[in-house]
């Protein structure tokens, strides 16, 4: 089973800053994360945002390093089991 | 939990903070913005949540005040790390360094410790300015009584930070801006690193040699170890095998590694993001030649910022820097081939 790695709709104040990016993965593609690792950072203007792995598994990475993304997004996905 | 995970170098010093606060109560940060804002540069971040405002205290700009005050907080059983936020900023508080932290212990006749960390951001590259923009690395290493390292990596950038906070001397600590792994500043790609889970430490004195080669011997540190690495794969294409050695350290500096590199290699070129003159390519170059002038069969060559300031311009400031270019035509000239850049 996939979980995706969603980025929550309130994360940040899309009325002020639109998108943000994905400053960087903590793992590589592929890699097995425990749940609660943070797997990536998302920075909009200047401040970063820590995000945790939903489930333990192997790490896909969908949305790369410097990739533009708004509230809501699915950046990725962790494969149980 | 997994040790697989890469993590940039801002994260691997807060993480070395972080865990020695847990071991020490002893330990505590004091700064600019170190705080709430968790450090310019990130080196602090997520300490004020975990460790409350006691341990993590942000100052007023006044740095000849709060790094005085690490020093008489060392001197009286505590371990400070103490962030200057710019080392270019050093012009007001170097009383505070040079004649507090650095002399004390000999002052005292070693009765007094001083287990204090002074933890600066260093480097170029990115157009902010003169002022904010130097390494400064042997303005720091010149003063007897400071210890001084300068990691190119997370990995040993957590390991020297653990060395530092537990090291009963003053350890000047220098982060390059551009190694961080900041969302607003590009990094080196081998800057992140795989990063253990649990403390350990890197010791002082002891030069990596990052990749190993027998034709020259490329010395360096910091943010330049990425660019002598870069130019090693492009000569690697034109036959030529550098060896490259990061120093991590410069007080005390492993000269042992640089010398038998030089005995091997016979050609030797040193590259600093640092002024040229009076500097760590010149203390590099000394050491090899007052061991055995023999080991060179080629004149060395330095790779500094010429004696200027750093300038703003983009164009100017890429000029004066060292890059993966300068550094392998300066390799090519220790070997005699092609010609070496104007």
């Amino acid at each position: 089973m996939a979980t995706e790695i969603t980025l929550a709709p309130d994360l940040w104040d899309a009325t002020v800053n639109p998108e943000g990016i994905v400053a960087n993965w903590f793992f590589q593609e592929g890699a097995s994360v425990g749940k609660g690792a943070t797997v990536a950072e998302i920075m909009v203007e200047k401040t970063t945002i820590d995000i945790a792995a939903p489930a333990a598994g192997r790490l896909h990475i969908s949305v790369a390093k410097d990739g533009v993304v708004k509230p809501g997004a699915v950046i990725g996905t962790i494969e149980e089991g | 939990m997994s040790s697989n995970r890469i993590m940039t170098v801002s994260r691997a010093i807060s993480e070395a903070i972080a865990q020695e606060m847990r071991a020490d109560p002893r330990v505590f940060v004091m700064g600019e913005d170190i705080a709430k804002y968790g450090g310019i540069f990130g080196s602090t971040a997520g300490l004020l949540a975990e460790f409350g405002e006691e341990r993590v205290r942000d100052t007023p700009i006044s740095e000849t005040g709060f790094i005085g005050a690490g020093v008489g907080a060392a001197m009286s059983g505590m371990r400070p790390i103490v962030e200057l936020m710019f080392v270019d900023f050093f012009g007001v508080c170097m009383d505070s360094i040079y004649n507090l932290a650095a002399k004390n212990i000999y002052f005292s006749g070693g009765h007094y410790k001083v287990p204090m960390v002074i933890m600066t951001a260093t480097g170029g590259g990115y157009s902010d300015a003169g002022q904010h923009s130097q390494t400064l690395h042997a303005t720091f290493a010149h003063l007897p009584g400071l210890k001084v390292v300068a990691p190119s990596n997370a990995y040993d950038a957590k390991g020297l930070m653990i060395s530092a906070i537990r090291d009963d001397s003053p350890v000047v600590f220098m982060f390059h801006k551009g190694l961080q792994g900041l969302a607003w500043m590009a990094s080196p790609e081998a800057a992140a690193t795989e990063l253990p889970e649990e403390a350990y430490t890197v010791p002082f004195g002891e030069a990596k040699v990052v990749r190993p080669g027998k034709d020259v011997t490329i010395v360096t540190l910091s943010m330049m170890v990425h660019r002598a690495l870069e130019a090693a794969k492009a000569l690697e294409k034109e036959g030529i095998d550098a060896e490259v050695i990061d120093l991590r350290t410069l007080v005390p500096l492993d000269r042992k590694t640089v010398i038998q590199s030089v005995a091997k290699t016979g050609r030797l070129v040193v590259v600093d993001e640092d002024y040229k003159s009076f500097g760590l390519t010149a203390e590099i170059l000394a050491s090899v030649v007052e061991e055995d002038p023999a080991y060179l069969k080629a004149a060395p060559r330095r790779l500094a910022v010429p004696d200027v300031p750093i300038p703003y311009s983009r164009p100017m400031e890429q000029f004066v820097l060292p890059d993966a270019e300068t550094i392998a035509a300066a390799v090519r000239g220790t070997l005699g081939k092609a010609r070496e850049a104007a």
